[in-house]
C-alpha cells in the first residue's frame, strides 16, 4: 500500500520524515479499513465477513459515478449513500436472523461477500480505470509523500475517531446504544428499542465501510473486485489486537500495529511489513487475549482496587 | 458407546460396528452400512465406467474431501470454527513440493509425503496453541485462521523471483510450483507411480480409511468428551477437563487431515499456487461443510463431490450459465443453507427419516393399542 | 498446613457420619477478591472439617457465590491462600483442582442440552477409572433419572436437571462438593429430594459446602453455618444458634427491607 521508494540504510533527517509519514499512511489505512467492522463487533458481536465487500460498494459507488463525470467530493457522498441502504438491507433481512448464532453470522456474510464480489466482477468487469488521487504530493530528498494518503485520509481517520467518541458520550443515541451493549435485556426492559438500535448500529458501520471505500478510490489504484480482502486483513488483525472497544481498541491497535508495519515496510518493503502484522495480532492472542483494550479495561480495575 | 453399556455384540462384525457407531454420527443402522457398502462400490468401479479426464476431476474432488473432513471434524464436533483450514492444506502441498523436488527419488517421495504432513500438522498445532492456551473468544478463533491463510496468499504470491528458491524448488510466486512428483508406493524400480486410476484408488482407499478412523474417534471417549467441550466449555473445566489442550489436540488433527489433502492435491497436478491460500478458495470448505451438515462426516465428504462437480460442470460450459456464476452460485447456497437449513442437508434428512419412522411406529402402536380389548 | 484459629464458634463435633474427630478439608487464609472498587471477599479465613455438611448464608451481594468460584479458580484471588487436603491451590488451573478432589455444581443447571441423560453422567464418569456400567447405574438409581436415561436432557425439568447436575459432579467420587444454591427456583417437593439425596452422599462420607439462602431446606441438610456479609465471615456456628442470632436477622432484614 505504501509508495516507498528504495530503502536505504543509512538514516538521515529525511528518513525520519519519510518513516513518519509512512506510520500515517500506515495509520489512517488500518484506522479506516477497521472501524466500520469495529462498530459493529463491538456493539452487536458480530463480526461482519462482507466487510471487504462494503468497502468495495463504497469504492464503486464513488468510481462509477466519477467516471461518468460527477465530481470526486459529490461521487464520494453516492460510495457512502450505496454502502449504507446496502447496509439496512443486509441487516433487516440477513443479519438480524443471527444475533444468538455469533458463528453462523459470520458464515452467512461470507456466503454474501462471495456472491457480491462475483457480482461486481461480472457486472463491470475485471477492473475499473484508476482514479489518481487529489493534492498531489510532497517531495524532500530523496523521498516523495502522497498528501492525500499521509496527510489528509490520517486526518480524516482521527476526525472518524473524534466524531465517533462524540457520537457514543455526547448524544442520546450514544447512551442508548453503551445501554444495549451493556445488558440487551434490561435496556429493552427501560423501552429501548434494542432492534432499532442493533439496525443504526449497523448502517452507521456499513456507512464508515463506505466512506472508507470512497475515501480510497482515488488511492488503490486499479480498483477490481478482491480489492476487499485487502481492507480485511488490516481490520481482522486490528480488531483481534485492539479488543471490543470500538475507539480505544482500534485507536490503540492501529497505533501499535502501524508502528511495526511502518517501520518493517520502510526497512524491509511493504511485504515484509505486512508480515510483521501478522506476527503481531499471533503474539496478541495468546499475550493479550481480550486485546488492547481488554487489558485497560483489567489494568484500570486492578489500580481502582489498590487505591 | 452406549453399545458396550448395552453388553454389546459378540461377533467380530458386531465388536466392530460398536467402535464405529454411537450418538455422535448419523447413520448406524444395518441399512445404513448396506448403503455405505453400495457408495463405496459404485465409486471403486466408476473408473472402469467413465472416461479418463472424468477419473482424474474426480480424484480432485477426493483429495478435497479431507479438507472437508477437517473443517467438519473441528467444527461440526468440537465447535471450533476455522475459516483457514486451505493454509494447513496449502502448506503441506507447498511442503511436498520442496521436499519431492529436491529429493528426486520414490524414497525422496516417501520423505515428502512424511515431511509434508508433518509440517501442516505442527503448523495447526503452533497456531492452536497461540489461539487456546491465550484462552481467546471463539470468533477471533475464526477470523485469526483466516487472516493467516490470506496472509500466506500474500506471502507466496511475492515469490515469483529466483531467489525465492528452496533448493531446487522455485516457489514460482503467483505463478506457482511447477514438477511436483506424484506420489508413488514402494521403493526403487518396483516402484508404483500413483496417476490417473491408481491416484483414484489410493485417494478412495485413504478417504474411506479416514472416514471409519474419524467414526470410531468421534464416538469414542475423545469424541465425547470434544462434543461436551462444544456444548459447555465453562462445565466441562469443572469436570477436570483441559479445555485448551482438549481443543489444542482437535486441531492439530483437524490440521494433518488438511495436510493430507494437501499432499494429495499437490500430487494431483503435480503443480501448487498461491490461490490455495486465497479467499475464494478458503471458503470452500466451509460451504462443503456447511451443506453437507457439519455434524455429518459422511454429509461433509458427499457435498464436496457434489459441488465440486458442479464446479467443474460449470466451467467447462455445461449449462445455461457461464463459469463465472459458479462462485455466485456456491455463496448463494451457503447464505441459503445457513439461513434456511442451518443444520445442513445430511442432519435434516435424518431427522425426516427418524419423524417418517417414529409416525409409523406411532400408527403401529395405536393400531395395536385399538386391537387390544378385544383380545 | 495450619488452619485459622481465630473463627468466634468452635465447633461442636459436625454431623459427621464418619465420627470421631474431624480433619480440615478446606483452608483459605486471608482471601481477598476485588472488583474494581469492590472488595467482594475481604481477607475470609474459613474453613470446612472432613464429613461436615456446611452451609453458606448471606444476604444477597455477601460474597458466597465469588467465594466458591475462588475455590475452583474460576476466579483468581486479589489476595491470599486457598488450601484443600494439604494441597495449595491458589495457582492452581481450574481443571486441576478437581483433579484433587472437588466437585462442583453452579447456580444455575449446566447440563449438556444436546446429550442424553446418560451421556451427561458419562462426560464426567470417563475421567475416572471407575467402573463405568456399575456407577451409572448406581447413580442413575440415586438421581432417580434411571427411566429418563436415554432422553435429552433439553426435555428434563428444572428439578430434575438439578438432579442429573448433582449426579454427573457425584460420579467424580470427590472429597468435597461445592453447591451453589442447589433448590433455587424447586418446589417443596423436589427441595425435599435434593436435601436426601445430599442426605445420602453425606452418609456414605463426602462433605459437603452448600450455598444457599432458603433456610428450611439449610435446616434439612446442615447444623453448621456459616454467614458471609459484605465479603466478610459475620457468624459461625450451629443452625439453631445462627437463627436465634438477633445480628443475624439485622443483616437479613436490613437487606430485605
Amino acid at each position: 500500500m505504501i509508495a516507498a521508494t528504495a530503502a536505504p540504510l543509512t538514516f538521515s533527517a529525511y528518513s525520519l520524515i519519510a518513516l513518519l509519514f509512512q506510520f500515517l499512511n500506515s495509520f489512517g489505512f488500518i484506522v479506516l479499513a477497521t472501524v466500520g467492522l469495529a462498530i459493529i463487533f463491538g456493539m452487536m458481536g458480530v463480526i461482519n465477513l462482507a466487510h471487504g465487500e462494503f468497502i468495495l460498494i463504497g469504492v464503486y459507488g464513488t468510481a462509477l459515478p466519477f467516471h461518468a463525470g460527477v465530481p470526486l467530493p459529490v461521487a464520494m457522498i453516492g460510495g457512502v449513500v450505496a454502502a449504507t441502504v446496502f447496509g439496512v438491507l443486509v441487516e433487516r433481512t440477513i443479519v438480524n436472523r443471527f444475533y444468538d448464532r455469533l458463528l453462523d453470522s459470520m458464515v452467512a456474510t461470507w456466503g454474501l461477500a462471495l456472491v457480491v464480489s462475483q457480482l461486481l466482477l461480472i457486472v463491470f468487469g475485471s477492473s475499473l480505470d484508476s482514479i489518481s488521487a487529489p493534492m498531489g504530493s510532497v517531495a524532500y530528498g530523496p523521498f516523495s509523500s502522497s498528501i492525500y494518503r499521509s496527510v489528509f485520509l490520517p486526518l480524516v481517520a482521527v476526525a472518524v475517531l473524534v466524531g465517533l467518541y462524540a457520537l457514543f458520550t455526547r448524544t442520546e443515541f450514544g447512551i442508548k446504544a453503551r445501554a444495549t451493549i451493556e445488558d440487551p435485556e434490561t435496556a429493552r426492559a427501560m423501552g429501548i428499542d434494542t432492534d432499532r438500535m442493533y439496525t443504526v448500529t449497523f448502517a452507521i458501520g456499513s456507512a464508515l465501510a463506505g466512506l472508507t471505500g470512497a475515501l480510497y478510490a482515488p488511492a488503490l489504484g486499479s480498483i477490481t473486485p478482491n480489492r476487499g480482502s485487502t481492507f480485511l486483513v488490516e481490520a481482522f488483525v486490528a480488531v483481534v489486537v485492539g479488543g471490543p472497544s470500538v475507539i480505544v481498541g482500534t485507536l490503540s491497535a492501529a497505533g501499535v500495529l502501524s508502528v511495526f508495519n511502518a517501520t518493517g515496510s520502510f526497512l524491509f518493503g511493504t511485504f515484509i511489513g505486512q508480515m510483521l502484522l501478522l506476527l503481531v495480532a499471533i503474539v496478541a492472542l495468546r499475550a493479550l487475549p481480550n486485546g488492547i483494550s481488554g487489558y485497560l479495561d483489567d489494568w484500570q480495575q486492578r489500580r481502582r482496587a489498590e487505591e | 458407546m452406549s453399545g458396550s453399556l448395552d453388553g454389546g455384540s459378540t461377533s467380530l462384525l458386531g465388536r466392530v460396528r460398536d467402535r464405529l457407531e454411537g450418538p455422535n454420527t448419523i447413520g448406524d443402522s444395518p441399512a445404513f452400512w448396506v448403503g455405505f457398502a453400495v457408495a463405496v462400490a459404485a465409486l471403486a468401479v466408476y473408473p472402469f465406467t467413465t472416461d479418463p479426464y472424468t477419473i482424474i476431476q474426480s480424484s480432485r474432488y477426493l483429495a478435497l474431501s479431507f479438507l472437508a473432513l477437517s473443517l467438519c471434524f473441528i467444527w461440526g464436533y468440537a465447535g471450533v470454527l476455522s475459516f483457514g483450514q486451505v493454509a494447513f492444506f496449502g502448506i503441506a502441498a507447498y511442503a511436498f513440493g520442496i521436499i519431492g523436488i529436491n529429493l528426486s527419488s520414490t524414497v525422496g517421495v516417501g520423505v515428502a509425503i512424511v515431511g509434508a504432513v508433518l509440517a501442516g500438522t505442527l503448523s495447526a498445532a503452533l497456531l492452536g496453541y497461540f489461539m487456546f492456551y491465550g484462552g481467546v473468544r471463539e470468533t477471533y478463533v475464526t477470523i485469526m485462521t483466516l487472516v493467516v491463510a490470506l496472509v500466506l496468499n500474500t506471502f507466496m504470491a511475492q515469490t515469483a523471483g529466483s531467489e525465492w528458491a528452496v533448493g531446487a524448488a522455485q516457489l514460482g510466486g503467483f505463478n506457482g510450483m511447477t514438477d511436483i512428483p506424484s506420489l508413488t508406493l514402494g521403493v526403487g524400480e518396483t516402484a508404483l507411480v500413483l496417476e490417473g486410476v491408481g491416484l483414484y484408488y489410493a485417494l478412495l482407499v485413504a478417504l474411506v480409511a479416514s472416514y471409519l478412523g474419524l467414526r470410531v474417534l468421534v464416538n469414542g471417549q475423545f469424541g465425547m468428551t470434544m462434543v461436551a467441550v462444544r456444548e459447555d466449555e465453562a462445565r466441562t473445566t469443572t469436570f477436570g477437563y483441559d479445555v485448551p489442550f482438549v481443543k489444542l489436540v482437535v486441531f492439530t488433527i483437524g490440521g494433518a487431515l488438511a495436510a493430507v489433502g494437501g499432499v494429495f492435491y499437490a500430487s494431483w497436478g503435480n503443480y501448487i499456487d498461491p490461490s490455495v491460500f486465497g479467499i475464494a478458495f478458503a471458503a470452500l470448505p466451509v460451504v462443503w461443510v456447511s451443506v453437507g451438515g457439519r455434524e455429518s462426516l459422511l454429509g461433509a465428504i458427499g457435498a464436496t463431490l457434489a459441488i465440486e462437480r458442479m464446479r467443474t460442470g460449470l466451467s467447462s460450459g455445461i449449462g445455461p450459465i457461464g463459469s463465472e456464476w459458479a462462485l455466485v452460485i456456491v455463496g448463494g447456497l451457503l447464505l441459503g443453507v445457513i439461513l434456511f437449513l442451518p443444520a445442513g442437508v445430511v442432519p435434516r434428512l435424518a431427522d425426516l427419516t427418524d419423524e417418517l419412522r417414529e409416525k409409523r411406529s406411532e400408527r403401529s402402536q395405536s393400531t395395536a393399542a385399538t386391537e387390544e380389548p378385544t383380545e | 498446613m495450619s488452619t485459622p484459629q481465630d473463627i468466634n464458634v468452635r465447633q461442636k463435633p459436625a454431623v459427621a457420619a464418619t465420627g470421631g474427630a474431624t480433619s480440615t478439608v478446606l483452608a483459605t487464609k486471608r482471601l481477598t477478591k476485588n472488583f474494581g472498587g469492590l472488595t467482594a471477599v475481604d481477607s475470609v479465613d474459613f474453613s470446612v472439617e472432613e464429613g461436615e455438611v456446611r452451609c453458606l448464608i448471606g444476604p444477597n451481594g455477601a460474597g458466597k457465590s465469588t467465594l466458591l468460584e475462588l475455590i475452583t479458580g474460576q476466579l483468581s484471588p486479589s489476595g491470599g491462600d486457598i488450601y484443600f487436603d494439604g494441597t495449595d491451590l491458589t495457582d492452581m488451573d481450574t481443571h486441576n483442582r478437581i483433579d484433587t478432589g472437588i466437585s462442583v455444581k453452579f447456580q444455575s443447571p449446566h447440563v449438556y442440552e444436546n446429550l442424553s441423560v446418560e451421556e451427561n453422567l458419562q462426560v464426567p464418569l470417563q475421567r475416572t477409572d471407575r467402573d463405568t456400567a456399575q456407577v451409572l447405574a448406581e447413580t442413575l438409581d440415586r438421581i432417580a433419572l434411571a427411566d429418563k436415561r436415554g432422553e435429552p436432557a433439553s426435555d428434563l425439568s428444572h428439578g430434575e436437571k438439578q438432579r442429573l447436575e448433582i449426579g454427573m459432579a457425584v460420579t467424580l467420587d470427590p472429597t468435597l462438593m461445592l453447591l451453589d444454591e442447589p433448590v433455587a427456583g424447586m418446589s417443596v417437593d423436589e427441595t425435599a429430594d435434593i436435601a436426601s439425596l445430599i442426605r445420602s452422599l453425606h452418609d456414605d462420607g463426602m462433605t459437603f459446602l452448600v450455598v444457599e439462602h432458603d433456610m428450611d431446606f439449610v435446616r434439612q441438610i446442615s447444623d453448621r453455618v456459616t454467614v458471609l456479609n459484605q465479603g466478610e465471615i459475620f457468624r459461625e456456628g450451629p443452625i439453631e444458634e445462627i437463627e436465634a442470632d438477633e445480628d443475624v436477622r439485622r443483616i437479613y432484614l436490613g437487606e430485605n427491607a
